[in-house]
Parts: C-alpha cells; structure tokens; sequence
C-alpha cells in the first residue's frame, strides 16, 4: 500500500445507523393534548366528578337556548301545536310547519330534542359508570350518582312523550359498542327505566332545598309525580299508577318546603330564583349566560325595551286568553298577559291592540336588553295540580284535591271548586292546568296523556283526534308522537319512523 | 490510516433539550490526517500527457517514482485535467508544470509529494491576469443580457450587462469560458490566445432544457418521469396580484384555482385533479424553499400571506412518482415554491403598479316603486293564504303603514329615498403594491434583499389589506465541499374583513337586503336600517356595519431555513436543512354600540383571540448522483425528516361598552368580561424517504420513490404509513428513427402509479376527548366537563393510488409543444367524519370508511404561431377535465350529508354519484288554478311553490329529494394569447369552466319569502292568476306563510368564459435604458376580470360561502368580484 486517501467507510454506516437511531424515539409521535382530558384519563377525583354534574346543569340551557337558522327556541316546539300559540315571526319555517301541523321529519325540532337529550343521558350514563370508582366521600359520591340518574331519567321522561318507543341506552356507548346503532326500545321499558332512576335519585341524600339551583328531592319526588301520571294515561294506561302519583306529589306537598308566591310579580322577581313555588329551574345569570326567552315572547318590534329584537315569537291566541274564567287576576293587565306598556324608550305607553305574554316578562331587562330570569320546569301549581287530578281518578275528589287546586284559584282570585262529580273535577283539573301552567311546556303532554284537548270555544274537552285548532287545523293521530328526525334515521336504519310521518 | 473521518453527533429526541430545534442538526467533522513516511528520493520520469486529469498525473508519478502524492481530494477538484510533457525530466518538473496557471504548490518531504492550496500564487496570478471581454447575442442578433460566464474548472466569472457586454479577468488566454443563460444552450468557448469573444448563444426549447423543482432536489424537464409542471416567475407576473394563489390560476392545466371571494386577498381554493378527501383537506401540500407550510391559523391558505414577487417557480406536482416523495401528504398534489435568490453582479430591481378596481356585476333588486307595489299585492294575497289571520287584522295595509311613516314617505305616499345599497356599500378602491429588490454577490457568495409594501383595498368600504414583507437570502459556497446558505421572510399583513357575520348583520347579504326606501342616514345624523319599517326581518345598515363593526386580523409570519450542502464523495452530497414558519395573529373584533342584533343589546362586544403557530421541520439527506458510463446514469436521495407544529390559542373579551371609543384596545372598560378560552394543539410527523432516478442512453428512465411516514394524528397501532410509487419515462425523440425527424423535435411517453397519503384531520381526532362547559350554580360559573368525541383507536391512513400515462410532444423544433395526461385515483380508507346515531350522544366518528375515484385528463399546448424578427404571437391553450365518483362508504354504502346544512340537506355523498352533489326537491314551477284540487291535498294553493312528489306518495318530504347538481367543473382551463410587435407585447388571457353548477341559496331568503326585506327583482315575475308560467310563488307576506327548501330552482348553471386578464406591456430598447443606466424598464396596463360570460344570476359563478370541503359553488350572499385597472412599471438597474 503506498498512499491512503480513501473516505472512511464510517460514512456508509451512518446510512444506516440515522434511521436506526431515531426510530427509537416512538414518543415523539404521541398525542399530546393539553387542553383536554380523554375519558379514560378522566374521573380520578371528586373535583372532576362535580365537573362532570355540572355539565349535566348545564346542558339544561338546551331546551331555551335559540337552534336553527332563526334561533328557534326547542321549548317552542311544544307550544304551537297546542293551537295556543300563534307568531309574529314569517320567516321561521320550524315554527310555521308546527302550528298549521305541517310539519314533516326534517323539522329541526325533532333533532335538537333527539340530540340534546342522547347527548345529556350519554354523559348522565359515563357519569353513572365512572364516579363509582373514584375514591371520594361516599355520601356525597351517592348523592352525585343520584343527581345523574335524575337527569338521565329528565330526558328519557321527554324523549319518550315526544318520539315514543325510543333507544334505551344505559351505559356509555363507545365505537365498538353494538348499542351505537340501536333498535327503538318499548315504551314501557324506558317508563321502568325512568321510575328507577328516580327512585335511586329520591334516596340519594338530595337536600330539601336548594337555593343554588342544584338538585333537591322535592324536583325528584314532583318529577316522579309527573311520571306516575303520564304512566296513568295514554298510552300505557297503568291506572294503579295514579295513586303513586299522588302520594308523591302529596310528599311534596307535605314537605313544607314549597308555597305559592302571594302575587304574580314573585314569578317574574330574581330574588325569588329556586325558591317558593320553584321546585326547579334552568340557571341564568347576566355575565355569564343570559336568556334569550324573555326577547322571544316581546311583541314583536313594539320598541317598548332596550332589545334590539323584540322577536314576537309566541304570541297567545285570542281564543285563549278569552277562555279564562270572567275575574281571573292572571288576564289582567301586567299578570300573565299585557295589552299595553310603557315604553323604556320613549316613556309613552304603548298598546299593543292585543294581548301578549307578561307571564315571563324581565322589567328589569327591559332596560338592560340582558335577560338572566331562570326558565322553570317544574313549579309548585303543577304538583298541586298533579295531586288533585290523580287523587281524584284513583279516589274521586277529596277535600285534600279542591285545597290543592282552590290555592291556585284563590290567587287567582277565582271561588273555590266544591262539589264537584269526578268527572267535573277532572275537567276543572285540567281547565286549571291549561290556565296556570299555559306556555311552561305542560299543556302539549297532558294532551298527548289525556288524549282530550281543551275547547276553547265553548271549555269542555274534544277527543284528541279531530280536535281543530283555533286556526282551523285538525289534531289527527299522527300527531300524538312526533316524528324520529330525518337526519337520525338515515343514521340508524334500525330505527323506523314513527306511524304517519 | 484514514485521512479523513466524520462523526455524526445524533441523540434521540425523548431527551426534552434534543428536542429543541438546533438539536436537530447534523454536524460533520471533518479532519484530515497525514501520514508522513522518511526517505529522499532523486528521481528521472518521462510524461507525455494531454488533457489529463491530475489526479491521474499523481498517479504516474508514483508509479514512476517511489513518491507519495498526498492532497486534499477537494482542492484538486478544481484544476481539472492538465497537460505535461517532460521526457527524463524530475518530479519537480513535472509539479511545476502541472501548476503552472494553478492555485497549487507542492512541498517534498522526503519521500511525500505534500499538494496544498497556493494562496501567493493565486495573487500572483491575479497579478497576471488579463483582460477578455465580448459581446453575446441570441441567435437572432439581439443582445442578451444577464449571460452567466465562468472560467471551466476554476473561479471567477461574470454576467453580460444589458447590451450583452462582458469583461472578465482570466489567468491566461488559454482557458475555456462557459456561458450559460435560462432558455439557451450552455455553450464552451475554448479562448486558445484570443483576448474578444463575439459568441451567439442558441435558444433551447425551454420546456425541455428548464430546470424543474422536485421533492428533496431538481431535475430537468426531460429527465423527469412524473407530471410536473413549474410556473416562472415571469408567467405569474403576467398577472399582477396581492395573491400568488391568483397568479398561479390557469397556468397549470388540471389545478383548478377558485378565488371566492372578491374580498382584499381572495378567499382561494386549489384542488389538483379533483378532490380526493371527503373530510380532509383537499387542498394541496405547499413547500416553500423545503419547508413545508403548516395549515392557516384562519380560514386563509397558508401562502395567501407570501409576497407573489418573492417567487421565482412554483412547481407543480401532479402524479404520484412526482408527490409520493410527500407520501402522508402528497395525495392532494404539492406546490413546491422556490423563492428568488441572489446573484452574481449588483442589480436593483424595482416594480411597483396601483389599481382600480371597481363592483364588476350589480345584481337587480326591487327599488322603491317596486317594492311599494310589492308589499301592496302582498298585503292584498294575505287574506288568501291566511284568511284567519287576516281576518283578525294581523296584516297592516302598507299604505296604512306608508301614511304612519312621515320620514319615509311623503305626503302622496311616495318614497323619500331610492337607495342603492349596491353603489353605497361598494366604492371605487384604490391599490397600490410595491416591490423593491437588491441582489448581488461573487461567484461564491449570493445575497438577495426582498421588500414589499402592499395595500389593496376591496371594493366594500373599509375592508382592506396591507402587507409589508422583507426577505432576506444569503447563499455562499464557503468552501469547495460545503455549501450553506438560508433565507428569512418576514410577513406582517392586516386586514379588516369586514364580510363576517350571520343573517341580518352579513354586509354582503345585507347589501341586497336592505330596503330602498331607507337612507343611509336620516337628516339627524342616525343609521338607517329595515328597523324602519315594520314587520322587517332586524337586517342592519351595510354601511353602519362596515364602518362600526371591526374584525381585523393581524398576522405576522416568519418563514426561514437554514441548510448546509456538504459534498463527501464525488458523487455523494449530503444535505441538512432546518425549517421553521411561525405564525402570530391576532383577531381583533369590536362590534358597535348601536348594532342591532349583534351588539347593541350587550352595548358593545369586543373580542382580542390571539392564535400562535409553531412549526419546524429538520430534514436531512443524502443525494447521490453517478454518471457510470455515458449510457447509464444514477441519482438517487435517501433521508430522514421530522416536522413539529404546535398552535396556542386564547381569547379575551368583554361587553358593555360605555362608548365606542376603546375598541379592543382597552377591553378592563367592559362592564361585562366574557370568560377567557385557550387551547393547545400539537401535531407530529416523522418520515423517512428515498428515490432512485435510473437513467438509460438518455432514453429510458425509471424513477422508484418510497417514503415511509408516521403521524402523530392516528390510532396508536396505524401510526406509520408507507407510499411507494414508480414511474418510467421513454424519450422515444431520442430513437434513431426518430432523432433526425423535422417534424417531431421532442416525444417523450411516461406513466407512473404510487401511493399517497392525507392525514389532513385536525388533531386528537382518534382519542376521547372530553369538553368544558359552563354551568351557573349560585349565580356564579360552576366548571363542567363532558364528552365530545367519540374515539377510534383504529383511526389510520387515508391513501389514493394513481396511475398516471403521458406524453410530451415537441413539433417543428419545439414550436408546438403538447403535454397530455389522463389519470386514474383511487382513494380507499378516505377519512370521514362519519355521522353517527346522536342516540350514542355523538354526532359523528372520525373513521375510514369507503372509497372514491377521480378520473381525468389534462391536456395543454403551447405554440409559437409566428415568429419573426419585429412581431411574435404565440397561444397557450389547456383544458382538465375531471370525473370524480363515489365508489363504496361503510359496510352498507348509506348517504352522507355533509355540511353546510341550510334549512334541510344541501349536499350529498352517495355510492354512484360526483363528489360535492347537490341535493334537494325539484321545482315544478307553481301550482296553476286549475291545479287547485291537487294542490291542495299538498297543502298547498294555486300560487305555492309546486315541488315534485318523486316517489308519488301523495306528500312532498325527504324521500322527493333528488341530486340536483355538482359544483365541481367537469372541465376547465385557459386560453391564453400572446402577442409581440418589437417592444410591445400583449395578452389576452381567458379563462373557462363548465359542467358546474351553483346552489344559490339566497333565493331563499331574496325570493322565495317577502315582506321581511328587499328581494330580488325577479319576484316581480311572482304568480298572479295571468301570469301562472312562472317558478316563483305569488306574493305574500311571509306570515301567511311560503314555501322555502333547497331545490333545483337554486341551482344554477355555473360554467362561464372570464376575460381573466388583458395586459399591455412595453420594453423600453436598451438605447434608452442605457442612457437612463438602467438594466431594463418595463411599462405595463392590465384589465383583469374584463368580462365574464355566465348564465349564473349572482355575482360571480366562482364562489363559495362556506368553508367546508364540499360547499365548492355553494354561496348564501357572497363578497362581489372586482374589476381591476392597473397600471405599472418594473425597473431594473
């Protein structure tokens, strides 16, 4: 060898060894995501369990936030077809279709309903699968484990009154889970489902009250009230059932912790949220997440609030408002209706030439255009009147029944019900019922439940089918379940729809 | 012994500082031993050798001696073959005339012959120098400037100036000058004593001999086996623009560029033979100078925020053996951008132009009279489709209202005010761009200075955009084996986009929307807007929206790279690059006090998010490329890269303004804070990729490319993914039979098939991940969490396949010059977001799921129709025409929807059909008066809108709906003239597509209802008892209740002819520039958007709203197109 000048070999072998010494490195492709937590890193502490309660809380605002393309408000879904509610909104189609019963499958409604209330019993059901694990204080583990079957219960009681037979899902669902596509359960199961998560959540050491707005038992006890009732009458017909409802509702009734409000005012006063006859109520507070309910029922471009949008999106029918009892304090001026007002703006008084909805009405948002009034679901009226009515079909009226609905009419300042037959009381039950709780999301189901609908004309009760609307529209069977939404069917072909859509 | 060895300096990036970026380079130490050996040697050797390498020389003076020649192999590598005659003559003898005009000396030490490099001797010899100088011409007479001649196998060189003179100091007159110039042969001159050079350099076919950009190195055109096609800079100059993705439309046949929006910077799509993803991105892959552009923080494509005069090609890769090198993310196509560097010789180079640009299309609305006598016949048909409600009084009379209205109305019930919301919301907007540019540099060093100032404004008020952006490139040959360079760009744009937000507060829905009978403003100083008149729909003043809501972006961009070329063999470069695009913007959003809907209610709402996007890529390879003999040749790449990118993003805002004096400049004012947001998001990819080119006798070449990836972005099983490809290429022009053809000057057939990959889904999407929100316990926020998407541990790659055949045609020496592709992808595994059962609480999965296929052919010619000495005209035409269809989806082929939803489906994905279809009922027309009994059991009155019952069930619901449409072209291209009279040119630039059509969904809202604002002026032509042919129901107001859905009559035909571009230039001849001392000066006009051919009623057929992936053509009132006027002057000096 004379003379070495070559490269050095190394090199080749570097060819090979960089690759190599970076493949090593298998981190370096994992998910890294420090925003979020995945499922299964979750549900370690109590902190995190209380999160995931909260979120149920918060998925309430669902039923009153604004969907669609003009914020059509899901709640307005059960208000048009009653016939009570007339618009002063062209544009919205949802709405529109509901009250000349038009409507078909691609209603927007009938997919928020469906997909909000999966959505809420999807984390009610993680919730139920994963606090059990955590180690925490055990009293208030169980009292969370009862607050989620509460909600689970809240939705599955709203799906199965608006769709029917509808998809039982108890546990989460993940990817692989055969219950990602599922067949439509009977409807007897889910009421089973719906009285047993009630039950846990009765004796899951809830408080009585609450004014935080959380849970307290007197909402689980009205709520399973509400169930007993429903379970009572179309379309399962459990008769035995009406006198659980009216135990329950007289638990509530009993426990003290409820009492009207002396006036109408007290439904429209902040200070009274989550108390006196608000067994339970959807949060609101200004600077945090406002309520667009109040602007919805404003007359519709009156300028009398600072609202930019006075929408007219619910307006009452006039044949309703004209089928109150001659003296009933809730049609005067400023209780449940308003014909005039004085404008925030201009300081004039505006009338309006026809009555509006003032039952929901935020003075002081009038002047704010920030609206944080709580949306109630249930209300103390609606438990008495549950008693009355169910005590009354399992018994005939009992002198319990006529103070029950008596306290309502007595604010109303209305006479007293008394010596009626069963069947009146029924009726003066229900008639009742129509005037108190009108607009609160109560008068379409007790339709649906009664299969009897309110004659404004003339206040006695029609069949279901064949009742015409004020506008001239006529209830046929069709109507007693709404319809699976479009978009989840071509999703599901499990699914059928229901009779009529 | 070694004498030279290399150590790799390599770790492993868990360590959390190797992570970082310098830790990714490779460092290569070099060092060299020597090896000394005793001994005198005096020794007689015999050479008669010519044009001999000296290396070779070296070796037979060992053979002949018992010398040792030690060198450096790299410094030998410049003096090139020598020339020694020596009979019995000494070593000495030898060396000396082996260096003689070489920057080499040699030392003796005993018996080592040591060869160092000659620092005195290289003064010396530029002592020596003499003097050449010449003039270069092409080969028709014309000087060409800016000829690079260098000096064979040494250093020095120069370039001609702009009468085509050079001077150039040489060792001696004995030496061989190469000149070379973009578009000619590279021709030697041997100077053989002569001190003058008068030379005529031969054009080259340019499509031929032009250099072209591929993944990880360069090619010539006629060595590449994959369709490719490169953009000069010159080409996109063509067409003077803000926006390079506006440049480059039309100039690559088969990439179709729709600028959507006549907004300041464009909203731009590109799709490359057709959209291959259903959920991912279909957009194409962008490399700028090696770095790969991570995805936009906005809705904005990545190199909307490049500077177009920083570009010096863009390159196009279409098929899969030229994007398969990208492999992951190759599928869409890759735009490799390579940006202008610096160069031999001082130039300054300025170009500037400012523009008009005006509405170019007014659509027609009802104007005061006619919307008078609209809401009148409205108002009379109430009581037909709502006799309840109008019996009730529910509907004002309008003349009612009209005699209500004193500030609107006079006292005859005429209208005060006619406005034209189109002319006073749009104005004539002025725009300026200005580039200025300084290069320069030796034959080893090369530095460019880019700046830009650019200030378009939209033809809406107040919406605009300015760029200023700097650049800096520095390349330098520091060392005869090591080359490093890099460049730094530095972008900061802001613009105010003033066409965002929803239903009555859109300015561009709002500018057909708003009534004529409302001013812009009172006489008191107050906005008008539809609140005026009751019953209105609460749309806001256009003009109170552009100038009182603000949402301004602001993003600064810093695109760099650092490389290092390092050439360790002969054949053998290795070359390391570090990359890194950070993008900082900032999204400020006030919206006024006094802006109904949106912000007047919270009095006032302002918004600061500010997005950070941190990318960086380390790539590093090795590029071998062995001439073995003259009939085979090698070139081959293998490398290694790795990409980061991570994005953090926060928010904050606050409401309740006491004026709107702070904007978003002082958010403590707001009385109401709205709760803060942040996030983070990381993504990964590590790949390792190689390429083999074979090339045979220049004829046959076979390229075989792999790259092998690994995205953070799938399931932890499904991380890597692998895309092959290969392609062969035949020159048949190089064949005997064909090499002296006349007429056909150039054949070249390729095909080529590969995989490729997307992975373009966002991040986390195959995990679990939960959500926060909000609830209020106590009147105070209370944290919640929840789930938001459902996992998929199996979630993998997306993958086309593509098979691609071609041929290249040069007829009459290159005059005509065809290029012709068809091409076959298959995408499998396509990542959908597939819907779900919203029974599992999820509304969608992300998985793979189904196939699709886009065929297509491309075509494009370009030709020299005349030439001759005063006046040249040459075309270019191109067509693509593409055929995509969805072959399987999921186990049971059911439809998808995807979005955007508008008041039912719009879109549908099914088995058999186009991509991007349209769907919805069709549209009769209207039910007739003697259709009334029909009709009715629709529901429906003579005057409604009559859809078809497709299935025939007697009700018209999702089972009538029907594909209506696509809004993806089937065909589309150029046409493109050029002519040149001495120093002028002209070019007339078309543009057309057809086969696509528009969902205008507008009609829902300026058509199918009235009486909540202004409409169409085709609602004039509504049903009344005469008028029963129409498509448009009767008159009414909306409460009585209409009729409104996706249906044919919202598609449109979208094909169109575009008077794309019309430009004007003008050379001043070099007697001029010589006087003024300048290189060049140009004057150009240009008329862009000069005429549009369409049967499309809306604005402009290329367009879109929405930003999903298949809303192409899809517009709910969209930003109308500017006509632009601009004039301008590039000059060099």
């Amino acid at each position: 060898m004379k003379y070495q000048s070559k490269y050095n070999p190394l090199f080749f072998i570097l060819l090979l060894v960089i690759p190599g010494a970076f493949s090593g490195c298998k981190k370096y492709l994992d998910e890294d995501n420090r925003s979020n937590y995945t499922q299964e890193n979750y549900f370690q502490t109590a902190d995190q369990a209380q999160a995931a309660i909260n979120n149920l809380y918060a998925s309430l605002r669902t039923i009153t936030d604004g969907t669609g393309t003009y914020a059509e408000s899901p709640y307005m879904m059960l208000e048009f077809p009653t016939g009570l509610a007339n618009t002063e909104v062209g544009q919205s189609q949802y709405n529109n279709t509901l009250r000349t019963l038009s409507a078909n499958s691609d209603n927007n409604y009938f997919y928020v309903w469906w997909t909000n209330s999966y959505n809420a019993i999807a984390n009610a059901n993680l919730a139920i699968e994963r606090i059990p694990g955590i180690n925490m204080d055990a009293a208030t583990k169980k009292r969370m484990l009862g607050e989620a079957a509460f909600f689970r219960a809240f939705y599955y009681f709203h799906l199965v009154r608006i769709y029917g037979d509808v998809p039982l899902l108890l546990k989460p669902i993940n990817a692989s889970s055969p219950e990602l596509y599922p067949e439509r359960a009977p409807l007897a199961s889910v009421y089973d489902a719906i009285v047993s998560d009630l039950t846990t959540a009765e004796t899951s050491g809830l408080p009585t009250a609450d004014v935080s707005g959380k849970l307290n038992v007197g909402a689980v006890k009205s709520l399973l009230a509400s169930v007993y009732l429903t379970m009572a009458g179309y379309p399962l017909q459990k008769k035995e059932n009406y006198q659980k409802a009216a135990d329950k509702a007289n638990e509530v009734i009993t426990s003290g912790a409820y009492r009207l409000f002396p006036t109408y005012a007290g439904l429209r006063n902040k200070a009274n949220k989550n108390l006196g006859e608000f067994i339970f109520q959807s949060q609101y507070q200004v600077g945090i997440n406002t309520s667009s309910v109040n602007q919805a029922f404003l007359p519709r471009a009156r300028k009398i609030t600072k609202f930019s949008d006075e929408v007219g999106a619910v307006t009452p029918a006039p044949e309703f408002y004209n089928s109150y009892e001659a003296g009933d304090l809730r049609t005067q001026e400023q209780q449940f209706f308003f014909s005039n007002y004085v404008s925030v703006l201009s300081g004039q008084t505006v009338n309006f030439g026809s009555q509006y909805i003032f039952k929901f009405f935020d003075t002081e948002a009038a002047t704010t255009a920030q609206s944080d009034l709580n949306w109630t679901f249930i209300r103390y009226p609606e438990v008495l009147l549950i008693y009355a009515e169910a005590s009354n079909e399992a018994g005939g009226p009992t002198q319990a029944a006529y103070d029950a609905v008596n306290l309502i009419r007595t604010r109303a300042q209305l006479p007293n019900l008394t010596g009626l037959s069963q069947a009146t009381f029924r009726q003066a039950i229900w008639r009742e019922k129509y005037h108190e709780l009108a607009y609160e999301n109560k008068v379409w189901f007790d339709m649906i439940r009664t299969r009897q609908v309110y004659n404004l004309a003339n206040g006695t009760f029609d069949n279901f089918v064949g009742h015409a609307l004020p506008a001239g529209q006529v209830l046929t069977d069709k109507y007693l379940l709404f319809a699976i939404p479009t978009r989840e069917i071509n999703n599901n072909k499990k699914l059928t729809q229901n009779a009529g859509w | 012994m070694n004498d030279r060895y290399h150590s790799i300096h390599k770790g492993c990036f868990n360590s959390s500082k190797m992570r970082k970026v310098a830790g990714l380079i490779f460092l290569f130490i070099a060092t060299v031993l020597i090896e000394v050996q005793a001994g005198t040697h005096l020794q007689q050797m015999t050479l008669h050798e010519k044009n001999t390498p000296v290396e070779t020389i070296f070796r037979l003076i060992e053979k002949q001696t018992s010398y040792h020649v030690l060198y450096d192999k790299l410094e030998i590598a410049q003096v090139g073959n020598v020339t020694v005659d020596l009979n019995n003559g000494s070593v000495e003898e030898a060396l000396d005339q082996c260096f003689r005009n070489q920057p080499l000396s040699y030392k003796i030490f005993s018996s080592t012959i040591v060869i160092r490099k000659d620092e005195t001797k290289l003064q010396k010899n530029a002592a020596r120098q003499q003097q050449v100088k010449g003039q270069v011409n092409d080969d028709e007479g014309q000087p060409l400037p800016g000829v690079s001649i260098k000096i064979k196998n040494a250093q020095g060189g120069t370039t001609t100036d702009a009468a085509g003179k050079f001077a150039l100091s040489v060792p001696d007159l004995n030496i061989t000058l190469v000149f070379s110039s973009i578009g000619f042969s590279t021709q030697e001159v041997a100077l053989a004593g002569k001190s003058t050079i008068n030379l005529a350099l031969k054009a080259e076919s340019k499509t031929l001999s032009s250099v072209v950009v591929v993944g990880y190195g360069s090619s010539r055109k006629s060595d590449l086996t994959g369709a490719v096609v490169a953009v000069k800079s010159e080409q996109l100059a063509q067409r003077p623009s803000t926006n390079v993705e506006q440049q480059l439309s039309g100039k690559v046949s088969g990439v179709n560029v729709s600028t959507n929006s006549g907004r300041p910077g464009g909203n731009t799509n590109i799709v490359i033979r057709g959209a291959n993803s259903i959920n991912s991105s279909n957009n194409p892959l962008y490399v700028v100078d090696g770095v790969v552009l991570s995805n936009g923080v906005t809705d904005v494509s990545p190199i909307s925020y490049l500077n177009p005069n920083d570009i010096e090609s863009m390159n196009v890769l279409k098929d899969a053996s030229a994007t398969a090198i990208y492999g992951a993310r190759g599928a869409n196509g890759v735009i490799l951008i390579t940006t202008k560097r610096g160069q031999q010789g001082g130039q300054i180079n300025y170009n500037s132009y400012v523009s008009i640009s005006t509405i170019a299309r007014k659509l027609d609305v009802l104007n005061s009279a006619e919307f008078d006598a609209v809401q009148d016949a409205s108002y009379r048909n109430a009581a037909k489709y709502d006799p309840v409600g109008f019996a009730s009084g529910k509907y004002r009379d309008p003349a009612a209202v009209r005699r209500s209205l004193p500030e609107l109305y006079d006292a005859n019930g005429k209208a005060r005010f006619d406005t034209d919301w189109q002319k006073e919301a749009t104005r004539q907007a002025f725009s300026q761009n200005q580039n200025l540019s300084f290069t320069g540099g030796s034959a080893e060093s090369t530095y460019g200075l880019f700046l830009n100032y650019a200030d378009e404004n939209g033809i809406l008020r107040e919406s605009n955009l300015k760029r200023y952006s700097g650049r800096f490139v520095l390349d330098s040959q520091i060392k005869p084996w090591m080359k490093v360079g890099g460049s730094l760009t530095f972008n900061s744009v802001e613009d105010n986009r003033v066409d965002g937000g929803q239903g009555g507060l859109n300015v561009t829905r709002m500018l057909v929307e708003t009534l004529p009978i409302i001013p812009v403003k009172f006489a008191d100083g107050s906005w008008g807007s539809n609140a005026a008149y009751p019953d209105m729909e609460g749309g806001e003043n256009p003009v109170n929206l552009e100038i009182n809501r603000r949402n301004i972006f602001k993003t600064q961009s810093a695109i760099g790279n650092v490389y290092a070329e390092v050439k360790l063999l002969k054949d053998l470069q290795f070359k390391s690059t570090l990359g890194i695009n950070v993008v900082n913007q900032t999204e400020d959003f006030y919206s006024g006090r006094f802006l109904r809907q949106q912000s007047a209610d919270v009095q006032g709402e302002s918004r600061i998010t500010n997005t950070r996007t941190n990318y960086w890529q380390s790539e590093n390879y090795f590029s071998y490329n062995k001439k073995i003999n003259d009939n085979h040749r090698l070139d081959a790449v293998l490398g290694i890269s790795w990409q980061h990118s991570d994005r953090e993003a926060s928010m904050a805002g606050a409401q309740g303004f006491t004026d709107d004096f702070y904007k978003y400049y002082n958010l403590g004012v707001g009385s109401v804070p709205l709760a803060p947001t942040s996030s983070y998001e990381k993504y990964t990819f590590n790949s390792y990729f190689g390429r083999i080119n074979y090339t045979i006798k220049d004829r046959y070449m076979f390229t075989v490319t792999n790259r092998y990836d690994g995205s953070s972005r799938f399931g932890s099983g499904f991380k890597y993914g692998n895309f092959p490809s290969g392609a062969f290429a035949w020159r048949a022009s190089e064949e005997d039979f064909l090499k002296n053809s006349t007429v056909i000057s150039n054949l070249k057939l390729r095909t080529s098939y590969g995989l490729t990959g997307n992975s373009e889904i966002g991040q986390y999407r195959s995990l679990s991940s939960l959500k926060n929100s909000t609830a209020i316990i106590g009147g105070v926020r209370g944290s919640g969490v929840g789930i938001n998407t459902l996992a998929n541990p199996d979630l993998k790659w997306e993958k086309t396949g593509q098979f691609d055949a071609g041929f290249e045609l040069g007829l009459f020496k290159n005059r005509i010059a065809i290029e012709a592709d068809f091409y076959y992808k298959k995408t499998t595994d396509m990542l959908l977001n597939a819907p779900v059962p919203t029974s599992s609480g999820y509304t969608s999965i992300y998985k793979n799921i189904g196939s699709l296929s886009n065929k297509g052919i491309e075509f494009s010619v370009t030709s020299a129709n005349i030439q001759s000495k005063d006046f040249n005209w040459s075309t270019t035409f191109n067509i693509a025409i593409n055929k995509s269809r969805i072959l399987a989806l999921g186990d049971a082929n059911d439809d998808i929807f995807p979005n955007p939803f508008f008041l039912s489906n719009t879109n549908i994905i099914r088995v058999g059909e186009a991509v991007g279809s349209f769907y919805g009922l069709i549209r009769e027309g209207t039910w007739g008066t003697a259709e009334a009994a029909q009709a009715a059991t629709f529901n429906a009155k003579p005057g409604d809108i009559k859809h078809k019952d497709v299935n025939g069930d007697g009700a018209i619901n999702d089972a009538d709906r029907v594909v209506l449409g696509k809004g993806i072209p089937t065909g589309f291209g150029t046409l493109s003239n050029t002519f040149k009279y001495k120093n002028l040119d002209l070019t007339v630039d078309l543009q057309y597509s057809y086969g696509n059509d528009i969902l205008n969904l507008s009609y829902h809202s300026a058509e199918d209802r009235t009486g909540q604002a202004n409409s169409y002026a085709t609602v004039l032509n509504g049903w009344t008892p005469t008028n029963q042919n129409t498509m448009i129901a009767e008159n009414r107001p909306s409460l009585a209740g209409y009729t409104t859905t996706v249906d044919s009559r919202m598609v449109e035909d979208g094909s169109y002819i575009r008077g794309r571009n019309l430009l004007l230039g003008y050379n001043f001849p070099a007697a001029v520039t010589k006087k003024l001392k300048m290189n060049n000066l140009r004057i150009y006009a240009s008329v862009q958007n000069f005429f549009l051919i369409t049967k499309y009623t809306g604005y402009d057929p290329e367009v879109t709203t929405y930003a999903d992936n298949f809303a192409q053509g899809i517009t709910f009132f969209d930003y109308p197109k500017p006509r632009v006027f601009l004039l301008g002057v590039n000059v060099t000096l």
